[in-house]
C-alpha cells in the first residue's frame, strides 16, 4: 500500500465495466474518479489537480472518442499519463501520446493498477 | 413457290403444242436429252413461232445442243414470243407443269409467280443479266414433296450483231448448302438463346477492331442498354476504351491467348448519358477462329461482381464488429463476476447469483437477436420476468407503450429486472401470498429532451427497511442502463413497497451504439 494514494481518474461508459474497475482500483489502494463520457473526464480534469492518470476507454459516444480525449490531455495536461483500453479497434501506439500504455479489454485491474503505479514513477 | 393447277393450258394458248410420236425429227442437236429430247423430236414446229430446228439461228441450236446434254438444270426462252425450252433436270422444277409447258409460253409456266418473273426476264432480253442464289421449290424426285433450293442466273443471247435473241439460263441446285447453311442458323440461334438467358454478360466481337455481332440481354444491362452491335468496342463503349480493354482486345485478338481478369474496377456508364458509376467485374476473353484457324474475333463474358464483393465486405465488417461486440461482452461479463464475488457471502451464492445473471443476459441477447433491431421494451421486461420466475408472472403487472430499445440498455434492463425480482422474492412483495409489482413504463415528451421513465413499484409485501449492506444485486441496478445518457436510477425503500424509477434520456434509449 503506497504512503500516499495516487488519483486515476477512470474514463468509461459501460457502467458495470466502469464500477467494477473503480472499485477494485480503490481496493487497491488508488483514489478513483469515475467519468462516463470525454466530456466528463474534462471537466473533472479542469477542476481536480490531483489526478496523476487517465484511464479511458477508446469507444465512446459523445463529441469525443478516447484517442481524442488521450491527445487533449497530453497537450492541455502534459504532466498527466494516460492508460488506453479498447475492445473495438486494433490500437496501435502510434495512436496515442507518446509514454501512454495500451490494454486490450478485457483487461485485469492489477495489470491497470502496476501500469499506473509505473508511469506515475 | 407455289404449284397451282395449270390454267388454260390447250385452251387459250397462243402456241398449240402437238406431239406426233410417229414423225420425229432426226436434228442432230435434238439427240439425246432423256424424256425432254424425245419430246423435242417429237413437236410439230411447223405450228410453233420457233419454226423448224434446222432453220433456228445458230446461237439457238447450239445452247439447245448444251442444254439437252447438261445434267445441270437449264431453261431457254427464246424469241419475241419467249418460247420456252428447257432440259429433264429443269422439267423437275416445272412439277405438274412439265411437259405441257416445253415449247410454250414462258408466261404460261410461271404465270403464278409472273410479277416477280417479268422483270428479270425483260432485263434479260434488255441485254441485262441477273443471278438469283436461292429459289425455293417444292420438288417430288424421291416421291415425296421436298423443299429444293436453286440458284439461277439469266443470261441474254446476243446474235453476231449484238441483238438479244432470248435468255439462257443455269441453274444450280444449292439445296445441301442451303440446308447446312440453315442448320449452322438455328445452331447458332439455338446457341444465342442460350446466351440470351444465360446469367452473365456475353457478347461477341469480330475483327482487329473488336466490332460487337452480338450482346446478350445481361451485357445490354451491364452497359446501360446502349446500341452496340454493329460498332467497334471503342465506338459503342467510349469510357470502356479509355480504361486498357481494348489494349487488351488487341492483346488476345493477336496472341490467340484467353484473358481472364477478375474483380477489374471499371467505371462504367449504367445508364445512356450517365455520368460513368465504379463497378467490379470477372472478365473472361475467348479467341474464336474462323474456318482458316485464323483468330477472326473474342468471346467475352463479364459478370457483375460489384454487390458480390460489397457483400464479402460487409461480411469482414460484421465479422470483426461482432469480434469487438464480443469483447465488450466479456469484459461486462467480467465486471458482473467482480461485482458478485466481491460482495457474496459465500462462494455457493455467488455460483448461483452468477449462473442466473449469465442465463439472463443471454436470453436478453437471443431476444435481440430474433428482434433484428425492433426489440421492444416490453420483450425485455417479460422474458426478464418469465426468466426469474415464470408462475409469477400475472403477479407482475406490465404496462407500457411498445417502444424500441437499442441492444446495451436492452441487456441492462433485463439485468436490473431480475435483479429486482430476485430481490422482492426473498425480501419484498413477491416474498407474501398476496404481492405484487406495477411493473410501467411511459415516454416524458414534453421532457426536454424526450426521456424514458421506467417504475417498478411493489405492493402488498411485508414492511420494507433500506438494507444496512448493500449487495451485488443492488449495485448492478445502480449502475443504470448501459449506453444512455441522463440516465438516473432512484431506489425508494418506502414503507409500503420497494419503488425503483430509472430515467434515461429517450434518443440514448433507442440508438444503437
Amino acid at each position: 500500500m503506497p504512503e500516499q494514494s495516487l488519483t486515476i481518474l477512470v474514463v468509461e461508459d459501460e457502467p458495470l465495466v466502469r464500477m467494477d474497475i473503480a472499485e477494485q482500483l480503490q481496493d487497491m489502494g488508488f483514489k478513483v474518479l469515475e467519468a462516463a463520457n470525454a466530456d466528463e473526464a474534462i471537466e473533472m480534469l479542469g477542476g481536480d489537480t490531483e489526478i496523476r492518470i487517465v484511464f479511458t476507454d477508446v469507444d465512446m459516444p459523445g463529441s469525443m472518442d478516447g484517442l481524442k480525449l488521450a491527445a487533449a490531455v497530453r497537450d492541455r495536461w502534459p504532466p498527466i499519463r494516460i492508460i488506453v483500453t479498447s475492445g473495438h479497434r486494433n490500437v496501435t501506439m502510434n495512436d496515442l501520446p507518446a509514454d501512454s500504455r495500451f490494454f486490450a479489454k478485457p483487461y485485469k485491474a492489477a495489470a491497470i493498477a502496476q501500469a499506473a503505479r509505473e508511469m506515475a514513477g | 413457290m407455289a404449284r397451282g393447277g395449270l390454267r388454260g393450258y390447250g385452251t387459250g394458248l397462243p402456241f398449240q403444242l402437238s406431239i406426233i410420236p410417229m414423225i420425229e425429227s432426226n436434228d442432230p442437236i435434238l439427240q439425246g436429252g432423256g424424256e425432254c429430247g424425245s419430246l423435242l423430236r417429237a413437236i410439230d414446229w411447223s405450228s410453233n413461232p420457233l419454226g423448224k430446228p434446222a432453220q433456228w439461228p445458230a446461237e439457238l441450236r447450239t445452247i439447245v445442243g448444251i442444254a439437252l446434254n447438261s445434267k445441270q438444270p437449264m431453261l431457254i426462252v427464246w424469241g419475241p414470243e419467249q418460247t420456252t425450252l428447257y432440259n429433264d433436270g429443269y422439267a423437275a422444277l416445272c412439277g405438274v407443269r412439265h411437259p405441257a409447258a416445253l415449247g410454250g409460253s414462258f408466261q404460261e409456266l410461271w404465270y403464278d409467280i409472273w410479277e416477280k418473273v417479268e422483270p428479270i426476264i425483260t432485263a434479260a432480253y434488255n441485254g441485262i443479266s441477273t443471278s438469283m442464289d436461292d429459289i425455293e421449290f417444292t420438288m417430288h424426285r424421291h416421291g415425296r414433296p421436298e423443299q429444293t433450293h436453286f440458284a439461277f442466273s439469266y443470261t441474254p443471247v446476243r446474235n453476231g450483231q449484238g441483238e438479244v435473241l432470248g435468255m439462257f439460263c443455269a441453274c444450280v441446285e444449292t439445296t445441301r448448302s442451303v440446308q447446312l447453311t440453315r442448320q449452322r442458323e438455328a445452331e447458332r440461334d439455338h446457341m444465342l438463346q442460350v446466351f440470351e438467358k444465360a446469367v452473365g454478360a456475353i457478347a461477341m466481337v469480330s475483327g482487329p477492331t473488336h466490332v460487337f455481332t452480338y450482346a446478350n440481354e445481361d451485357y445490354l444491362a451491364l452497359v446501360g442498354h446502349r446500341d452496340v452491335v454493329g460498332k467497334t468496342v471503342a465506338e459503342a463503349l467510349p469510357e470502356v476504351g479509355r480504361q486498357g480493354f481494348i489494349e487488351l482486345l488487341d492483346q488476345v485478338f493477336e496472341s490467340g491467348a484467353s484473358h481472364i481478369g477478375r474483380g477489374q474496377p471499371l467505371q462504367l456508364q449504367g445508364r445512356p448519358n450517365a455520368e460513368p458509376e465504379l463497378r467490379y467485374v470477372d472478365f473472361f476473353y475467348h479467341p474464336t477462329r474462323g474456318a482458316d484457324g485464323q483468330v477472326d474475333g473474342i468471346f467475352v463474358q463479364a459478370i457483375d461482381v460489384t454487390d458480390k464483393l460489397a457483400a464479402e465486405q460487409y461480411q469482414t465488417l460484421l465479422n470483426r464488429e461482432l469480434g469487438h461486440r464480443m469483447k465488450n461482452q466479456l469484459a461486462l461479463v467480467q465486471a458482473i463476476v467482480g461485482q458478485t464475488l466481491r460482495s457474496a457471502d459465500s462462494l455457493e451464492m455467488a455460483g448461483k447469483s452468477l449462473s442466473d445473471r449469465v442465463a439472463v443476459l443471454a436470453t436478453a441477447h437471443d431476444i435481440l437477436i430474433n428482434g433484428v433491431g425492433r426489440t421492444t421494451v416490453h420483450d425485455i421486461v417479460r422474458q426478464a420476468a418469465a426468466l426469474h420466475d415464470g408462475n409469477r408472472e400475472h403477479r407482475l403487472r406490465i404496462e407500457g407503450p411498445e417502444l424500441v430499445i437499442a441492444s446495451r440498455p436492452a441487456l441492462s434492463l433485463a439485468l436490473i429486472i431480475h435483479e429486482l425480482s430476485t430481490n422482492a422474492a426473498k425480501y419484498g412483495s413477491l416474498s407474501t401470498q398476496d404481492g405484487f409489482v406495477n411493473v410501467r413504463w411511459r415516454v416524458e415528451g414534453n421532457h426536454q429532451p424526450p426521456r424514458f421513465v421506467f417504475e417498478w413499484q411493489e405492493q402488498g409485501g411485508p414492511q420494507v427497511a433500506e438494507p444496512t449492506r448493500k449487495g451485488s444485486g443492488s449495485r448492478l441496478i445502480r449502475a443504470g442502463l448501459s449506453g444512455t445518457i441522463e440516465n438516473s436510477v432512484n431506489v425508494d425503500y418506502a414503507p409500503g413497497g420497494l419503488r425503483c424509477e430509472i430515467v434515461a434520456e429517450l434518443s440514448s434509449l433507442q440508438t444503437e451504439s
